[in-house]
Formats: C-alpha cells, sequence, structure tokens
C-alpha cells in the first residue's frame, strides 16, 4: 500500500511517499511562508505525483492557515485518488520523531498564538498523556512534566524552567510512519488548539 | 483536450460563499452549489475573517463532491480546474486554490487560476450568449465597486472605484445601523418598499464631481446620525438611504459613460446587482443612451462558483493555464494600469 504524508502546520512544509511503510520518495523545506504555493509543486515531484491509496495529514496544532492549507490538499488528492484521509496531531509526530533518539517520555513544546505555546506531555510509548494546552511560556514551563522537551520552543521552556534537556524539532512527513497507529484519526478535521480571534460585539 | 464543449470545474472561496459549479462552454451549468456562511458571521455583524477560512475549509470538499456527484460527472471528465486566486479574504482564497491545485494536479488536468473580480466581470457572457466586447461594466459588491470597460477577456480599463466604502458594503453598514441583521443589502431593500425616499436629507457624495469616483462613507455616517437623532422612522431612513446611493451610482455611471469609448451594451454584476431598485434604474440610464441593458440572473450576481468556472472555460478557450505555484492573493486588480486612488485600497 501507498502512503502518502503531509504535514504544513509549523514552517516546515513537507511531503512524502511511503511504499509499505518505507520511504520512496520524500521533500522537508523550512519555508515561513508560501506554503500554499510550494505544498502542490512538491508533491508534484514526487514519484507518480505522490499518487497513493492513503493520505496522511497533520492536523495541527499550528499555524491555522498551514493546517488548513495541508488539509486542503489531502482531501483534494484523496477524491481524485479515491483515497483514505487520515489526521494526525502534529505534537504527537514531534514526539514520535523525540523517541527515535531518546526512547523515553517527552514534553512536546510548539509555538502557538499570541506569545503562547502548544504544550502536551508523552508517555514512553508515544501516547498522548493529558490534553492539550496552549499556554503562556512559564505556565507551560510549570506543568511540562518530562526530563526531555522537544519541539520548536524546546529550548526555551528548558532554559526557563531551568532543568532538563531539549531536542529542537519541526514536523517532517517523512517521519510519519514512527507514529503509533492509535492517534490517527479518520474524518480529519482541524485541531486549531486555540479560539479564533473573534470577539462579538458588546450588547448595545 | 476533447473536440467537444469544454467542461471546467469552478471552486469560489474569496469571501463568505463556499461554491463549486461545473460548467461546459456551451454555457451550460451541469450543477452548482453554494454554502452560505451567513449563520457563521451573522452575530458579529460582519465577516470575520478566520471563520470564513475555517468554514471554507469544512465545507468546500463535500460540496466540491457533491456537484460532481449531482452532474454524474468524474473528476476525470473535466478538462480544467478553475479556481479564484484573489482578490480576498486571503485564509479562504488559500484553501479554494490549493484545493484547485490539488484536484488538477491529481487529475492531471490543467489548473485556471482566476481572478474574482474578473469572474464577476465575465458572467454575464456565460448568462448571454449575444453579449459582445467591449461593455461597460458596473461591478458594485460587499467588497467593490468599479466601473470598468471590458474589452476582453484579461482586458480591462478601470474608469472608476470608490475611495472608501463599496456600495454593498454601505447596505451592509446601514443595515447594522438599523438593527437589519447581516447580511444587510436584501432586508435594506425590503424595508425601503415601505418608505419614503425622500424623507430625509442625505448627502449625495461626489455627485457632480469631474473626479469619476464613488465615495460611500460619509453617505453611512449621515445615516448614522439620521437614526441617531430619533426624528425618523426606520422605513424612511432606508428608502432614503437607497434613493441616495442609486443617485450617486446614476451619476457617476453616466459620468463614466461619457467618458468612456463605444460599447456594445450597459451591463451589472456583483451583489448589489440583486437590487431590483439598482436594476431597474441602470436600465433606464442605458435606454436613454440607446445601449443594451444586460444583468445576469441573480444566482450568477452574488458571489458563485459558476462564474468563477466560466471565466476558466473563457482562459482555456485560449490555452491558457497556471503554474501550480501560482500564489493567492489578497489584492489583484483588474486594470493594473488605472491610476491609484486615494483611500481605494483593495477595492481599486
Amino acid at each position: 500500500m501507498r502512503v502518502l504524508a503531509i504535514d504544513c502546520a509549523t514552517e516546515n512544509c513537507s511531503a512524502a511517499l511511503f511504499s509499505n511503510g518505507e520511504l520512496i520518495d520524500g521533500r522537508c523545506e523550512r519555508l515561513g511562508r508560501g506554503h500554499a504555493e510550494r505544498l502542490v509543486p512538491m508533491i508534484a515531484e514526487l514519484p507518480d505525483k505522490g499518487r497513493a491509496d492513503r493520505v496522511i495529514v497533520s492536523l495541527g496544532p499550528g499555524s491555522f492557515t498551514g493546517v488548513r492549507i495541508g488539509l486542503a490538499a489531502a482531501r483534494a488528492l484523496a477524491l481524485v485518488w479515491k483515497a483514505e484521509t487520515l489526521g494526525y496531531p502534529t505534537l504527537a509526530l514531534i514526539a514520535a520523531m523525540a523517541r527515535e533518539a531518546h526512547p523515553e517520555a517527552v514534553s512536546v513544546a510548539m509555538t502557538g498564538g499570541h506569545g503562547e505555546w502548544f504544550l502536551q506531555d508523552f508517555g514512553p510509548d508515544g501516547l498522548p498523556q493529558g490534553e492539550l494546552a496552549s499556554l503562556p511560556p512559564q505556565a507551560a514551563a510549570d506543568v511540562a512534566r518530562h526530563h526531555r522537551v522537544a519541539g520548536s520552543e524546546a529550548e526555551a521552556l528548558v532554559a526557563r524552567r531551568g532543568s532538563g534537556s531539549a531536542v529542537p524539532l519541526l514536523p517532517d512527513a517523512r517521519y510519519v510512519p514512527l507514529l503509533s497507529s492509535s492517534v490517527l484519526l479518520q474524518n480529519p478535521a482541524p485541531l486549531y488548539g486555540r479560539a479564533p480571534d473573534a470577539k462579538l460585539p458588546a450588547a448595545s | 483536450m476533447t473536440n467537444g464543449p469544454a467542461l471546467v470545474l469552478g471552486i469560489e472561496s474569496s469571501c463568505d460563499e463556499t461554491a463549486a459549479a461545473l460548467v461546459t462552454s456551451e454555457r451550460r451549468i451541469l450543477a452548482q452549489k453554494i454554502a452560505s456562511q451567513d449563520d457563521v458571521h451573522a452575530p458579529y455583524g460582519g465577516v470575520v475573517p478566520e471563520f470564513a477560512a475555517r468554514a471554507h475549509a469544512e465545507r468546500l470538499a463535500p460540496l466540491i463532491e457533491a456537484v460532481l456527484d449531482e452532474a454524474e460527472i468524474e473528476i476525470r471528465d473535466v478538462d480544467a480546474v478553475a479556481a479564484t486566486a484573489g482578490p480576498g479574504l486571503i485564509g479562504g482564497v488559500m484553501v479554494g486554490l490549493v484545493t484547485g491545485k490539488a484536484l488538477a494536479t491529481a487529475s492531471g488536468k490543467p489548473l485556471i487560476a482566476i481572478n474574482h473580480l474578473e469572474g464577476h466581470a465575465l458572467s454575464p457572457r456565460l448568462a448571454d450568449p449575444t453579449l459582445q466586447f467591449p461593455y461597460a461594466l458596473l461591478l458594485v459588491s460587499g467588497g467593490h465597486c468599479q466601473i470598468l470597460r471590458v474589452e476582453g477577456v484579461g482586458r480591462y480599463q478601470r474608469l472608476a472605484t470608490t475611495i472608501d466604502d463599496a456600495l454593498g458594503e454601505a447596505f451592509d453598514k446601514t443595515a447594522k445601523i438599523l438593527g437589519l441583521g447581516y447580511p444587510g443589502g436584501p432586508a435594506v431593500e425590503r424595508l425601503a418598499q415601505q418608505g419614503d425616499p425622500r424623507g430625509v436629507p442625505l448627502p449625495r457624495p461626489l455627485v457632480g464631481k469631474r473626479e469619476p469616483h464613488f465615495s460611500f462613507a460619509g453617505l453611512k455616517s449621515a445615516v448614522l446620525r439620521a437614526h441617531e437623532s430619533g426624528n425618523y422612522a426606520p422605513a424612511d431612513l432606508a428608502a432614503s438611504f437607497q434613493q441616495a446611493a442609486i443617485d450617486c451610482v446614476l451619476d457617476r455611471m453616466q459620468r463614466s459613460l461619457e467618458t468612456m469609448d463605444e460599447v456594445t451594451a450597459l451591463v451589472v454584476a456583483g451583489g448589489v446587482a440583486a437590487n431590483t431598485r439598482v436594476r431597474t434604474e441602470l436600465e433606464q440610464c442605458a435606454a436613454s443612451r440607446g445601449l443594451r441593458f444586460v444583468a445576469p440572473p441573480l444566482k450568477l450576481c452574488t458571489d458563485n462558483a459558476a462564474m468563477i468556472a466560466w471565466a476558466g472555460i473563457e482562459r482555456f478557450a485560449k490555452g491558457e493555464a497556471s503554474p501550480l505555484d501560482v500564489p493567492a492573493r489578497p489584492r489583484w486588480p483588474l486594470d493594473p494600469g488605472a491610476e491609484p486612488v486615494r483611500g481605494a485600497g483593495a477595492k481599486a
């Protein structure tokens, strides 16, 4: 079975094609901006233009826009290929990538919105412990449970906490086979991780 | 490419309508669907960009599947995929454009990135096969207010734009002042039927001025002040506002027609073209100048994907296609050479 994995939830933009779990070809570029321009050409550069029986896409949290771009591409590709679409939480992929080098429990800290960080703890089995939270940096440093911290804010969190070991990481679709099947979600929908910036007008 | 009529899938997501449509070069709309987001934005009294983007992301793919199912068309039977690439709310535009890119690459069909304004500008040709270039176009919606000379596909001369609010925006803001809810255009029009169009003294900004442009911010402020005075009934305010707005539109339209090179017709498009009084008055304006008057059916006036598919057909017929890295554009003037206008911003 062929699987196409897509992750554009952060400044990384990545796409990778697998056959029975083995990487055939993949791309990962640190873009910052421009995922809407780069993602589909990146997929088109893969063998058979990335054609797969299953599309696995990052649901976030991360950049609201990036999450939507990845999901829009995944759904459209799956529509044409009549493929299955599955999604995964971004932080679970970071935890899985960190476990490759350090097979132990890890706290994942990623850049969020309005100066907050997304934080979630993962056990040594790679499964989440507790809910995802969007927290101010100090609150995140206070509640992160594990010695090892991975993600885009790992170094900042360890520095703030004064203890631990940081594994700076951004998600990369080429590592999607590391994910436990139990974190894969059917009928994927974005995991925005925080409310949109909109306030109801004051009652007059 | 097949020898028969071309079939294009159109995708629209630039504001608060998620839409998909299948249209042929023989002007047949095989299927079209629109998912309105009015329910999402109504509590806020206007479109909230992040909510719009979220709704597009949720609704677009199922909508495309539904359109294909209804027409009993497989994506491989489509000749090209046309998607709005701007101008508009960028988060929503990206959802539609990336969807179009992915559909195109997976099916091996060309992508055609469409300017949303070109969709409106060419939509009268979808409805009326006899409409020939060049024609005068009044494009009036919630986000845009322009007078253009449409000379051909991709060839537009902008004669006037708004220096502040768009006409549809003025209707929406008036509706908000009068507590009529969102979207406000149809509500203002309904209430206006019961009011006196001369009952409230209101300004006609820029009427009679040499500069060709529109301005509606002062009119909206005058409606607010008149409403707050407590001296006027809401129906009279709605009717007087609508009359003032129409007086402005007619004056500006006449002004542009006087300076414009010859045209075959006067055409109105965009959401405000759904307003019956605006249509009637423009029809008389055209008749007085011996011009044909063309207004697309109402469902093609408001934002829709059939017009995007049609613009795609017009460009496909010229052998055009867009690269897969084509960017989504928040601003994208139809006439990039037009003189910048103070205050016009994204509405230019």
